[in-house]
């Protein structure tokens, strides 16, 4: 049974592209344009690993992955925050909130699903 | 993760079915150690087990450890390709000392 | 690997696109208020995205380049760096750069080598932002590990320790994970599990990691992608690699180095093959008096404790970022996107149906039908508020047009050394589309004009009392079924002397002439007319004020001016809500049919013997004053009979008057207008047409051009 992937991104660019790679290397994808609509995705489905912005309008990464951690069924879904190098600060709200890996943007597809590999395989 | 218990003769076997992961451990702990002192002699049925963890492995090693300490038996029987996979990769076929029954298309270091 | 991103590049280049709009509104923002923290984030995000985007489609120039100003901006959003003027000019240089090579890439074509100077010139601006060279890529040195004498371990593999925080588990790494995917990088030839940690089963917490791990590891990866393989689990666990021949030494250092006993840790290092029994035991024997490398573990506690006080502000920021949001996206839902060439055929039709209803009115009145004509009136009230609704759906606010001068004036101000803010008022105001359009030309020319000419540099303002700031302000807002748009500068003002004597000179007033300040102000409005002493390469470009005055006319608008010596000059331009409709006052010449836009008529007179007639000009005394008569049946050439009276309709443009000669007086008329084709564009005169109730087309005059015409007729035209 293919891994579950959700990816929240506000970009549609970058949503569709990380869902074409890794649908490609055969992950289900499902996304959501920002925190708030990610929290609808938690709706019980088995999410292997939560792909997030820091940075989007409505509900930001970190909010997201705090009220995310704080469901049982979603509380050690691994999450990918994806960042710039200079955002040390949010790097750490990002980690109390319980986002440990961070990828930086701008990103290729190809190391997007080589951090995805390492902490899932497909 | 489901415990399903069944004696026989002084043989306790459990049952473990679904993912033995970090999502179940906080549960399965307390649960699998008052198996073990129901019995002397216990064995543990990983047939079921579709996932394992680092949290799964690590309570699979304390319940054998405790087990050691306690002068009991504890065996792991019937392994779940999950579990056969964590095993070989880990290394730790030999340290739990079971007999592992490989599919046949699995090559394994159980005996290294 | 290969993906279709062509839809997903389309993508990225509107978003990108409108990212950069957000981007220059906030450094706008930023520029009157640099301590808008929403703002800089706002701007941030917008790099962020746009570098994040292009990163993913191989865009390397916009990926560099953004980089680099998005440091600056993080150091600015950090506090670390003050968002002085200098440095929003800076960002906004990197957003038209940006932009720049988002036009480039969308058309396919090499950078240039203007663009890639100017993007260098601009990176090093931002590199003296940054005080130190702005990092590279952790530099992780790979050279390979020079072996200094000692023993040489006979192995071509890789040994890698790996110790994990007790939190992996509880943050939804799974070792494993790491495990497997190392497993992709070449063969792990042996693993170690190492259960030391592992309290007992009292203290044993199942969700925390104890484990750790030895591994000997044969593949051609380099160590930085070994370590890579931990990245996301680098705080939390403790690794050492050790290259493939890595001497004993260093796995004595290693031993002294990991938590665990260091006897068992050698009998697991020999276990897996990094070292013999021998080599091991001379080794540790040695390594007694040798003080052991620590790696000391992070203060993580430290850590923990500033993160705590941190936190709350942090929150705060965040619940009031989220509630800015929510209220935008509430004011994003009330509106709905139209495009444009849908509302112009809905205006297009209702145009139709306001004809076709008066047709019908037309139809009725002849046939004395009094039941129709009662119903014809109150389909004509619907017919009037349906297009007064349609009308208004393409009604948009100025403040867009506006806030566009945010730029030109901060760049101008830059450019000419001059300090001025811009004040927009009234940027709600609405206006129709089409007028918006065609406005900002003349409002740039008047803002322009108002910085170079106006506002006095800062040392003369300050002499004359002034705050050294000059102000410019941008106001709107709606006048009798109008609007005005105002553009104010508290600057020096006109000086009348000046402009009269300039005017003298030009030949454009008599010596003797005394007139009005009104009248003064409006020459400036002459062709050729310029008073500054100092032709900037702003104002002064050969486009003068003139071209101004017949912009705004040709939307059938006005504008006069107000000044006060040394207290400023305003530029109050009026023009028509929409230029689709107009109340028009409809005449007949022989055969045809003219409408002349009802407000530009002042008054209808008989043509009586006192007009004069001499050589094709004529002139026309009303009541003492002379006015120029245009012949519009002699103007087109039309033929027909001629009416035994004539009459004059005297009509105003701005501020010079002149007689139209027609045969017929029709009166008010509301006249939806229609452009004339192309093959029609060049006729003189004419600015547009109108259909009748009847069917009949009637053409629109456009009374400043016949004006013109009327005094190059002349052999000068009369001002008055």
């Amino acid at each position: 049974m293919a891994k579950t992937i959700l990816i929240v991104d506000d970009s549609a660019s970058v949503r569709q592209v990380v869902g074409l790679t890794l649908k490609g290397a055969g992950y289900d994808v499902v996304d959501a344009v920002d925190g708030k609509d990610a929290l609808t995705k938690l709706d019980g489905r088995k999410l292997h690993l939560v792909i997030s912005d820091v940075n989007m309008p409505n509900m930001d990464g970190i909010s997201f992955v705090k009220e995310m951690k704080a469901k049982p069924a979603y509380k050690f879904t691994p999450v990918i925050m994806l960042t710039t190098e200079g955002s040390e600060a949010k790097k750490r709200d990002g980690q109390m909130a319980g986002a440990k890996a961070w990828v930086v943007k701008p990103f290729q597809p190809a190391q997007m699903l080589d951090a995805v590999s390492k902490l899932i395989l497909p | 993760m489901e415990l399903s218990q069944e004696r026989r003769e002084n043989r306790l076997c459990l049952q473990a079915v679904g993912e033995m992961t970090i999502y179940s451990a906080a549960e399965l702990k307390p649960a699998l150690l008052e198996v073990l002192g129901r019995s002397d002699e216990i064995e543990i049925d990983l047939s079921g087990v579709s996932e394992l963890d680092t949290s799964g492995v690590q309570l699979l090693i304390l319940m054998k450890r405790e087990a050691a300490v306690a002068g009991k038996a504890l065996t792991l029987s019937r392994h779940s390709q999950a579990v056969l996979e964590v095993f070989e990769l880990l290394g730790l076929g030999s340290w739990f000392g079971d007999p592992q029954l490989l599919p046949a298309d699995a090559t394994g270091r159980a005996a290294a | 690997m290969s993906l279709d991103l062509g839809d997903a590049l389309q993508t990225f280049f509107a978003e990108s696109r409108s990212l950069l709009q957000e981007m220059e509104e906030g450094l706008l923002r930023l520029e009157t208020a640099p301590d808008d923290a929403e703002a800089v984030n706002a701007v941030f995000r917008a790099a962020h995205t746009i570098k994040g985007s292009s990163g993913l489609f191989g865009l390397d120039d916009i990926v560099a380049f953004t980089h680099k100003a998005e440091n600056v901006l993080d150091r600015v959003r950090n506090n670390e760096l003050a968002l002085t003027e200098d440095l929003v000019g800076l960002f906004l240089g990197c957003r038209d750069h940006i932009e720049r090579l988002l036009d480039i890439t969308a058309d396919g074509v090499e950078m240039d080598a203007a663009t890639r100077q100017q993007g260098e010139a601009l990176a090093s601006q931002l590199g003296q932002y940054m005080g130190q060279p702005a990092p590279t890529l952790p530099a992780e040195t790979n050279e390979p590990v020079q072996s200094v004498g000692g023993g040489r371990v006979a192995d071509d593999t890789w040994h890698i320790s790996l110790r994990f925080g007790q939190d992996v588990l509880k943050n939804g790494m799974d070792p494993l994970s790491f495990l497997r995917y190392l497993g992709t990088l070449g063969e792990i030839v042996h693993l170690t599990t190492l259960d030391d940690a592992l309290p007992g089963a009292r203290e044993m917490d199942p969700e925390c990691c104890y484990l750790g791990f030895e591994i000997r590891l044969s593949t051609e990866a380099d160590k930085a992608r070994i370590e890579g393989v931990f990245e996301f689990v680098r705080d939390d666990c403790q690794l050492h690699i050790l290259p493939p021949g890595s001497r004993v030494a260093d796995y004595i250092d290693l031993i002294e180095a990991l938590p665990e006993n260091n006897i068992r840790l050698g009998e697991i290092l020999v276990a897996c093959g990094a070292m013999t029994q021998r080599e091991l035991d001379e080794s540790l024997a040695l390594q007694a008096c040798e003080s052991a490398r620590q790696e000391s573990p992070q203060p993580l506690g430290e850590i923990l404790v500033k993160r705590q006080i941190v936190q709350p502000e942090l929150v705060d920021a965040a619940l009031t970022k989220q509630k800015e949001a929510r209220h935008r996206q509430a004011q994003e839902a009330r509106f709905v996107r139209v495009h444009a060439d849908k509302l112009d055929s809905l205006i297009n039709l209702v145009g139709e149906l306001v004809i076709a209803g008066a047709g019908v009115g037309l139809m009725a009145a002849r046939n004395k039908d009094g039941a129709m004509m009662e119903s014809v009136s109150g389909m004509a009230r619907l017919v009037e508020d349906i297009r007064d609704g349609a009308m208004r759906l393409r009604m948009v606010e100025i403040g867009e047009t506006f806030n566009r001068f945010r730029r030109v004036v901060r760049d101008v101000s830059k450019e000419i050394g001059k300090d001025i803010e811009l004040v927009i008022g009234g940027a709600e105001t609405e206006l129709d589309k089409t007028v918006v359009e065609k406005i900002g030309d003349p409002l740039t020319h008047l803002v322009r004009n108002a910085m170079d000419h106006g506002i006095e540099s800062a040392d003369v303002r300050l002499a004359r009392g002034k705050p050294a700031k000059g102000t410019l302000q941008l106001n709107a807002y709606h006048e009798s079924g109008g609007i005005v748009i105002e553009v104010v500068d508290d600057g020096g003002g006109l000086n009348r002397e000046r402009i009269l004597a300039k005017a003298r000179d030009k030949g454009l007033i008599q010596a003797g002439d005394n007139l009005a300040d009104r009248d003064v102000w409006n020459l400036i409005f002459e062709p050729g007319f310029s008073t500054a002493e100092q032709v900037s390469n702003l104002s002064g470009r050969g486009v003068g004020m003139d071209v101004v005055r017949r912009n705004i006319e040709a939307l059938r608008g006005t504008v006069e001016i107000g000044s006060r010596e040394g207290v400023g000059s305003t530029f109050r331009i009026r023009l028509p809500l929409t230029l689709a409709i107009i109340d028009g006052f409809l005449m007949g010449v022989a055969e045809s049919h003219y409408v002349v836009p009802l407000d530009m008529v002042l008054e209808c007179v008989e043509l009586s013997a006192s007009a004069s007639r001499n050589e094709g000009c004529d002139y026309l005394n009303l009541r003492g004053e002379v006015l120029p008569l245009l012949r519009v049946k002699e103007h087109f050439n039309l033929k027909g009979r001629s009416s035994r009276r004539e009459n004059v309709v005297v009509v105003t443009a701005a501020g010079r008057k002149a007689g139209l000669v027609v045969d017929e007086l029709k009166g008010e008329f509301q006249a939806v207008i229609k452009p004339l084709g192309t093959l029609f564009e060049r006729i003189r005169g004419i600015s547009g047409s109108t259909i009748l109730g009847s069917g009949e087309v009637a053409l629109v005059l456009d009374v400043p051009a016949l004006q013109d015409e009327a005094a190059r007729a002349g052999s000068s035209g009369v001002m008055v």
